[in-house]
């Protein structure tokens, strides 16, 4: 059975001219890039410019403002704590209810040590309220850390905007934006639309790169301490040795999304409207959620009321079919994922929602064939469910009645 | 987190899914028991329903015959309903005999669950008591004259602990007993109890609470109770200015909120409407006045030009020369 990978919001497999660019750096050209003799000269040199490349693609920054990490994880508490660190006078920080746990629990940590912090809400959609935002800034606010594309629903926040307001309220905010969603999907554009962004994290698993490095952009002059301490490298801001093959591989994989960026986003977009639009069709009482909002082109997030997402997943697994759910039962915590928590998804389908995320990978066969499965996995579990008539294929007449009893306390 | 589940719970789970003959799936109608667990906002409930063979004069001797489940929840909640469907039905029990299957059966029946879904097995047991209460209702059977220690009701009583899954005191000390639970995170892996907000783990009359009293005769409490968590000192804020101060024009913020917003009213919104469009304050904060141009201007690409030159001028002139004009 052929595999149907559409969990491209979790990871991304590497592409085959990515693969081929980065083998040089694990085979022949191995040296460390800080050596003195000639033949490490070529590999340092093959950092730079990869280095060089990749300032490129976010507009024409100065390539020292790329700083190379081992994932998105790492730039973000670089970002946060590093930003913490340099102003100690200032203690409140603003981010969103919705954000990667690699921002909130970093959020919440400074919270915990005695720090300040509003987490904005969002509404039924997945936006945000500028008021709200405007409303937060604060004379002692240090840092702003709101995510560029959200990665369960897909919701893109403005925050070239977001930015721009924070920066002409006080220019001694520091602005960080978590964009591991976006970079190598959306055009990011530092030097002109997003000027005002002082920090912006980046991830190359999600773009066809391998998995173990990332980014974070430091704008010059913005107040960072250095995270990870030890040596030379990275202009003393991330100590370690570069992993030389993976920044290879990340700056052509950044080339390869800027060549085909226009013909996959057309593609990808196709794909996924048409998924949502015949699942629609197909499937009673299931909602999309963020479809009001701004969104990125290769994620849908479907609530389908009444099911419970792991039993989904388990039997789109055995179909060969490789997605995600926000239910509770699929992560650690039972707890249903916070970001559709925080969209007020009713309770009915917060336990019942699906991720679908493509890539340029992904077909149209592959989608007519989701099409084919996924009702039949949705009708299965409502066949199971208490809450479902299944006679007449909706919900129960009595089913708001049970859940008012059995939800009383 | 690849699923761990034993191939009997992966095998229950697509058969019944897939609605294969001699699986459990449904409703009984006019049943002589029915029982439910759990709710939709926790993430899983069961409907549980059985029928019994009466028994001519003596309703202890009824003997269940069919069982059936509807259930909402993950794959392991769905295996745990048939799995206790077929022991009840196999084991050709009376309603009070069933009352000994436990969730250790359940599990044992599945060959084994991942921790985290213990409580798969917990609520189907949970279920079954519900029913059997039900039963015994119906049939005017008195199980506490029988001797048998019922709790469907304790579920509506008491002082609710765990506010996210609706759980009771007397119903996590019983469980905690019954399945000898020694810590938080077994009560939560049994009964989900705490496993969502956590706030009621460490707080008075709380989980850790609820051990330690369960458990104090075995060990000194002293060796298990946690200090109450020490309120970490909050720095204090850097001082905020004094925006009439840093203003210099001595109005109170609402004066000088007023005086902006009769600035806009008498003179800048007219002027902007002039030209078909519109202006609305977001917010004024100290000095900064934060502005949203709408209708014909919205679109502008000259917006914000508009804003600083007309609007943050006027506002410069006729109300506080500090004043900042911010787009939103």
């Amino acid at each position: 059975m052929k595999t149907i990978y559409v969990d491209n919001n979790a990871t991304t497999q590497v592409a085959p001219e990515v693969y081929r660019a980065m083998v040089p750096f694990l085979t022949e050209q191995y040296f460390n890039p800080s050596s003195m003799y000639a033949p490490a000269q070529k590999t340092a040199n093959a950092l730079a410019a990869a280095r060089a490349r990749i300032a490129q693609h976010f507009g024409g920054v100065r390539p020292d403002e790329i700083v190379f990490t081992s994932c998105a994880t790492e730039s973000n508490n670089m970002g946060i704590q590093g930003a913490a660190k340099a102003s100690p006078n200032r203690r409140h920080v603003i981010t969103t209810s919705v954000e990667h746990p690699a921002v909130l629990e970093v959020c919440k940590d400074l919270q915990r040590r005695g720090y300040e912090v509003t987490f904005l809400p969002v509404d039924r959609q997945g936006n945000l309220d500028l008021a709200d935002f405007i409303r937060a800034l604060r004379p002692d606010t240090l840092l702003v850390s709101i995510m560029h594309a959200n990665n369960e629903t897909g919701v893109i926040f403005p925050v070239e905007q977001l930015a721009r307001i924070a920066k002409e309220t006080d220019p001694n905010i520091v602005f960080h934006s978590d964009a591991t969603q976006s970079v190598g999907k959306l055009p990011i554009d530092l030097a002109i639309d997003m000027q005002y962004i002082d920090m912006l994290s980046f991830s190359g698993h999600k773009l066809h790169a391998p998995k173990g490095v990332g980014g974070l952009f430091v704008r010059r002059g913005a107040p960072v301490r250095p995270f990870l301490i030890g040596g030379h490298q990275e202009s003393g801001r991330r100590g370690g040795t570069e992993n030389v093959a993976s920044i290879v591989a990340l700056a052509a994989a950044m080339d390869l999304a800027a060549e085909r960026h226009a013909e996959d986003e057309t593609r990808i977009r196709a794909m996924r409207d048409r998924l949502e639009a015949e699942l629609a069709a197909r499937i009673p009482a299931i909602e999309i959620n963020g479809a009001g909002a701004a969104r990125m082109p290769n994620t849908s997030n479907i609530a389908c009321h009444y099911v419970e997402g792991e039993g989904m997943l388990y039997q789109l697994d055995a179909e060969g079919i490789c997605a995600s759910s926000g239910s509770a039962c699929t992560s650690g915590s039972l707890e249903p994922s916070h970001v559709l928590t925080a969209l007020g998804v009713p309770f009915t389908a917060v336990h019942g929602s699906i991720r679908f995320s493509f890539s340029r990978y992904n077909t149209e066969e592959e989608v007519d064939r989701i099409i084919e499965v996924f009702p039949r996995v949705v009708a299965n579990l409502r066949n199971l469910s208490p809450y479902w008539d299944q006679a007449a294929n909706a919900p129960r007449g009595d089913a708001g009645v049970m859940i008012q009893k059995t939800h009383s306390g | 987190m690849a699923w761990q589940y034993s191939e009997k719970t992966k095998q229950l789970f697509m058969d019944a899914v897939h609605g294969k003959p001699g699986t459990h799936l449904g409703e009984i109608e006019n049943p002589d028991g029915i029982g439910e667990h759990g709710s939709l906002a926790c993430g899983d409930a069961l409907r549980f329903t059985f029928r019994v063979k009466r028994h001519e004069t003596d309703p202890t001797r009824d003997v269940i015959t069919d069982a059936r489940y509807l259930t909402f929840g993950c794959t392991s909640a769905i295996a745990a309903s048939e799995a206790l469907c077929m022991i009840i039905e196999q084991g050709r029990y009376t309603p009070i005999q069933a009352l000994s299957v436990r969730n250790d059966d359940i599990v044992e029946f599945l060959e084994g669950l991942p921790e985290q879904k213990i409580h798969c097995s917990v609520m189907g047991a949970e279920a079954l008591e519900a029913a059997v209460f039900n039963w015994a209702q119906r049939r005017g059977v008195d199980l506490a004259r029988l001797g048998v220690d019922i709790h469907a009701a304790e579920q509506e009583e008491g002082r609710i602990v765990c506010k996210c899954f609706s759980l009771s005191e007397p119903y996590i000390r019983r469980k905690i007993k019954e399945l000898n639970l020694r810590t938080i995170a077994d009560i939560t892996g049994a009964i989900k109890a705490g496993g969502a907000c956590m706030s009621c783990h460490h707080t008075p009359g709380g989980l850790q609470d609820l051990l330690n009293e369960t458990w104090s005769n075995e060990k000194k409490t002293s060796d298990l109770r946690i200090l109450p968590n020490a309120i970490p000192p909050v720095a204090p804020l850097a001082e905020r200015p004094d925006p009439a101060a840093a203003g210099g024009s001595g109005l109170s913020p609402y004066q000088f909120a007023k005086r902006v917003e009769k600035a806009f009213d008498e003179y800048i919104r007219p002027m902007i409407q002039r030209d078909g469009g519109d202006v609305e304050i977001i917010d004024i904060k100290d000095r900064l006045v934060y502005c949203r141009l709408a209708g014909a201007c919205a679109d502008c690409a000259g917006a914000g030009k508009t804003l600083k030159f007309l609007v943050e001028r006027h506002l410069k002139d006729s109300v506080d020369e500090q004043i900042r004009v911010i787009q939103v």
